[in-house]
């Protein structure tokens, strides 16, 4: 019986004018839009490359071990096709030093083509069917029950031998089934027009990713759906559930997303937390200044400048001898020291100096280290509550409509939520950790290649290279699933009460 | 036609619709006052220390070499105090052109100012999820367009389908009369929420006392209002054109939305971004590439020219002024070129979209409110202009001293009298009415177009229905 419902139904749906309509709009914007967006990846990924050669030849010039503040850039992520959340957005360049813990908050932009084409807002799949496809499946909806029960079909079926619910399930699961052609139809293209692409290559793994997106994207739809037979159940008139699902979607897709976090303030820094967390990180830096000092002060020339007046023979030569300084930046929590030294070849009159400037580097270098550590810390903490939690908050809000839940699941499977940006930046600090222990490998805070490269030139090329790799589909997986979660639970909580109201209701 | 007009205003009053209508535009021009009410005194204010330190640093100049070596400094755009009706996409903008010198100097000759304009600094930290900005722009290019198609899908496929059409035309009423009718009162009925909410919102905007609007911006405000009514009628001459040509008011209504969808929601992005793609611009690596080897150029001519002619030290004064200027010129010219490729691939990119007529409003309402592309060009003619200005004023100044050997660009070359710093010309960022209608005139006209074509078509296809 069941079957044959369904099958009725799925007739309905499929032979109608607005079904045909609706796939073919749906497939013209994914293909436009998958067009650009590649086109947008592929001058991401060449201003990437760009970048990358360009570091490449500038560390070509660092010769000494301090003077080694290596950029690493993050490489665009494919899928932001499909949801380019924050991939765009935050910065992408970032610099690796010993004496200096890298955040989000520290990155600079590698320069795109024009700037001014960020007017355009570009537009990705997962939003044209945050769009398009919550519409359709409220368009199937709306008269699925008052519908017939005004031309006084649902009288017919209902005198039939079948129990109520299977009409319900007929309904629901032979919409969900048409609904499940434009979308698969649209990925299907969407991914064959990626393959097209030379510099895009999907691994199984993105592949994963994909059947992730096309999961949330079901879940989410059946919502929009069963908000249509929620409000189909509930009305008399076609008319009315026409209107109120209408209002239902350009409140929950339009408005409430856009609205929300206009309506509530914009968070405040706070002010004190931000002063206090600076105080502490100064205080780490203040201690670190003073052992120095001391150290300087019980040299064997005591008070000497900290560059025991080392100077290179070439008297033009910007990097000519020590720049120590600190760098401080109440606004970003920043308030860290820099002792770089980048002489190519020593005068003759520095040369009895070395031995000191060896001590007094294989003193300060892992003390550097320390202390950066330690404000490490502070930072962390205090960039997690100041700016981190306000954006959490910000999710949370969002995830009052089933468009912020279905937007969160799809940008974490994709990784271009706040998790996988993090990602980046953990990568980032575990290669300043790569570069501290292979400078204790080398014995490189106590060697005169330090600050000079009298000796030869530091061969960067022995430094493992940096790589980011992206997390695998399971962590995915994970940061997906609690929004996966509610939306399910949202469709099982929508359809008992359109299954109560429905066996309750006259006919 | 009164009483038609009448009749469907009574029924749109008692609908559901009216009333979420209501209630929607409401809550959204609160929201945009209250926010424009947070934000504008920070924006305005931070425009005031910025412009008024750049200032300061001007007027402590004395020195005429000082004052054309080092410049004006930096330039700021002025903050519109519409900026609720638009935003413009303002953060992409940059809000200031620097007009500083280059820090590179040999011996007795240092680099001259240049303008500069440097793109906007983007905030690469913030977090926080991406929203589209409750402006009016949003409010009517998007909500207002979807509620007339709500308030029209059904005007005649419904009345149809009840059969009520026929009664109607059954009495002496001409058919036009019936569909003026009924788009008079479409119109008032949403017009009339509408109105209000734009009066409320403008009643809350108006009572603070740090937000001043002057008697321009309330003639530009009454420009938009005209604007957004022209828009609202476009779409619902929309409505009732596939009304009048579908038989069935749902296939109406799935025609209507997606021509929505195509038209607001993915027309201005996408089709920009396609056309941006036929005019590409240079890359910054490009531009920096040619401005080295341009300067090198000029610095080995100046050096060879020198060599020549070594002894000379009033002739070498001259092709040391001669340099440092055609240096700038150089500089500017290739920095000017970088950017009007840009704007040019901005601008072609912005006429395509003309198709879409949500892309139409938005671009008036951004020439109107001063906000905006066509806002930032004309900020970036008015310091060109003041560029000239400044310069004109140091040739004067050194003119004027018969002292002076008239060499700009050199020290010994120009003349050392005192300047008063009354005298240096400031930089006043304006606003003309007239040259926005200029501005805005194919939009206008592109825009009432639409709607003629619109009407005239359900004109048409209303008069050969048959019922």
């Amino acid at each position: 019986m069941l079957t044959t419902l369904i099958r009725r139904e799925l007739l309905d749906n499929l032979m109608t004018f607005r079904f045909a309509v609706a796939v073919l709009i749906m497939l013209l914007l994914v293909v436009a839009n998958t067009a650009v967006l590649i086109k947008d990846y592929e001058r991401r990924l060449a201003a990437y490359n760009t970048a990358l050669k360009t570091e490449d030849q500038r560390s070509q010039g660092l010769k000494t071990y301090s003077g080694g503040r290596l950029n690493v850039a993050r490489p665009p992520n494919p899928l932001s096709i499909f949801n380019v959340g924050l991939d765009k957005r935050l910065g992408n360049e970032i610099w690796i030093s010993h004496s200096f813990v890298p955040t989000l908050w520290d990155t600079g932009t590698y320069k795109l083509t024009n700037p001014l084409l960020n007017l355009f807002t570009a537009i990705d799949i997962v939003f044209i069917f945050e769009v398009v496809l919550s519409l359709i499946a409220l368009i199937f909806a709306y008269d699925a029950i008052t519908g017939e029960r005004e031309r006084g079909t649902l009288r017919l079926v209902v005198t039939h031998p079948v129990r109520r619910g299977q009409i319900l399930l007929a309904k629901y699961i032979s919409a969900m089934l048409c609904l499940f052609v434009p979308l698969l139809m649209s990925l299907l293209l969407a991914i064959i027009l990626l393959t097209t692409s030379t510099v895009i290559s999907l691994s199984t793994a993105d592949f994963l990713r994909i059947g992730g997106i096309i999961l949330s994207s079901i879940v989410y739809l059946s919502v929009f759906y069963l908000i249509g037979m929620l409000i189909s159940a509930v009305t008399r008139r076609t008319g009315t559930a026409l209107m109120l699902a209408m209002f239902v979607w350009g409140f929950w897709v339009l408005v409430y997303p856009n609205a929300v976090l206009a309506a509530i303030a914009p968070p405040q820094t706070s002010q004190p937390r931000m002063v206090s967390a600076y105080e502490e990180i100064k205080q780490i830096w203040e201690a670190f200044d003073r052992e120095r000092k001391q150290f300087l002060a019980n040299d064997a020339f005591p008070g000497e400048d900290p560059d025991f007046g080392m100077v290179d023979v070439d008297p033009n030569w910007i990097w000519g001898s020590g720049h120590e300084y600190f760098h401080k930046d109440s606004s970003a929590l920043r308030y860290d020291y820099h002792a770089v030294s980048n002489i190519d070849k020593l005068s003759e009159a520095s040369k009895p100096q070395v031995p000191h400037a060896q001590d007094y580097y294989r003193f300060l270098g892992p003390q550097i280290v320390n202390a950066a550590e330690r404000a490490w810390l502070v930072r962390k903490q205090a960039l997690e509550t100041i700016f981190v939690q306000p954006a959490i908050v910000d999710r949370i809000l969002l995830r009052g409509s089933p468009v912020g839940m279905y937007e969160a699941a799809t940008q974490a499977w994709v990784g271009t939520d706040l998790h996988g940006l993090r990602d980046f930046f953990e990568a980032a600090r575990k290669y300043r950790r790569t570069l501290i222990d292979y400078y204790y490998d080398k014995n490189a805070f106590g060697a005169e290649q330090w600050f000079s490269a009298d000796k030869g030139a530091v061969d960067w090329n022995s430094l493992p290279q940096f790589s980011f790799q992206k997390v695998d589909v399971a962590t995915n997986a994970k940061r997906a699933l609690p929004d996966v979660c509610i939306l399910v639970i949202l469709n099982i909580i929508l359809f008992l009460i359109i299954f109560l109201i429905f066996i309750k209701s006259e006919v | 036609m009164w009483h038609i007009a009448k009749r469907e205003i009574y029924d749109n009053l008692n609908s559901l619709r009216f009333a979420l209508t209501t209630v929607l535009l409401l809550g959204l021009m609160l929201i945009n006052a209250i926010v424009h009410l947070q934000e504008h005194p920070v924006r305005m204010q931070k425009y005031h220390d910025a412009a008024t330190k750049s200032l300061n640093r001007l007027k402590s100049r004395t020195n005429l070499y000082l004052i054309a070596q080092t410049g004006p400094g930096y330039l700021y755009k002025k903050p519109s105090s519409l900026h609720f009706c638009a935003d413009g996409g303002e953060d992409f903008l940059a809000d200031n052109v620097y007009g500083g010198f280059y820090a590179w100097a040999t011996d007795d000759l240092a680099g001259f100012w240049q303008l500069d304009y440097m793109p906007a600094t983007l905030n690469r930290q913030n977090i926080r999820p991406d929203t589209i900005k409750i402006d009016w722009t949003f409010v009517i290019g998007y909500v207002l367009s979807l509620i007339a198609i709500l308030f029209t899908f059904d005007s005649i496929s419904g009345e149809r389908e009840h059969g009520t059409l026929r009664l109607t035309l059954a009495n002496s009423v001409p058919r036009h009369t019936v569909l003026i009718g009924k788009f008079l009162g479409a119109l008032v009925s949403i017009s009339v929420p509408f109105v209000i909410a734009i009066l409320m919102n403008l009643l809350v905007i108006s009572t603070a006392s740090d937000v001043q609007l002057g008697t321009d911006a309330w003639s530009r405000l009454g420009i938009i209002l005209f604007i957004a009514m022209l828009y609202l009628c476009l779409f619902l001459a929309l409505g009732l054109l596939v009304s009048s040509r579908v038989r069935q008011s749902a296939a109406s209504l799935v025609i209507l939305l997606l021509m929505w969808v195509t038209f607001v929601v993915f027309m201005p992005g996408t089709l920009a971004s396609i056309a941006s793609g036929f005019s590409p611009s240079m890359t910054y690596y490009e531009f920096n590439e040619r401005a080295l080897q341009r300067v090198g150029e000029l610095r080995g001519e100046y050096e060879a020219r020198l060599q020549d002619m070594p002894k000379d030290p009033a002739r070498k004064m001259e092709f040391a002024g001669e340099y440092v200027i055609k240096d700038v010129t150089e500089r500017e010219r290739l920095i000017h070129e970088y950017l009007t490729q840009q704007h040019a691939q901005i601008r072609l990119a912005r006429s395509v979209t003309r198709v879409s007529p949500v892309v139409l409003v938005q671009h008036l309402l951004e020439v109107f409110a001063g906000t905006g592309f066509e806002r930032h060009q004309q900020f970036v003619e008015n310091v060109q202009r003041y560029a000239r200005e400044y310069r004109e004023f140091v040739t004067d100044m050194d003119r004027a001293d018969p002292e002076s050997l008239h060499i700009i660009g050199v020290y010994d070359g120009m003349s050392k009298k005192p300047i008063s710093p009354e005298s240096i010309p400031t930089f006043e960022d304006r606003l003309s009415l007239g040259r926005d209608f200029n501005a805005a005139a194919v939009d206008l006209l592109l825009l009432t177009l639409f709607l003629i074509v619109f009407l005239s078509g359900a004109f048409l296809a209303f008069v050969r229905v048959e019922v």
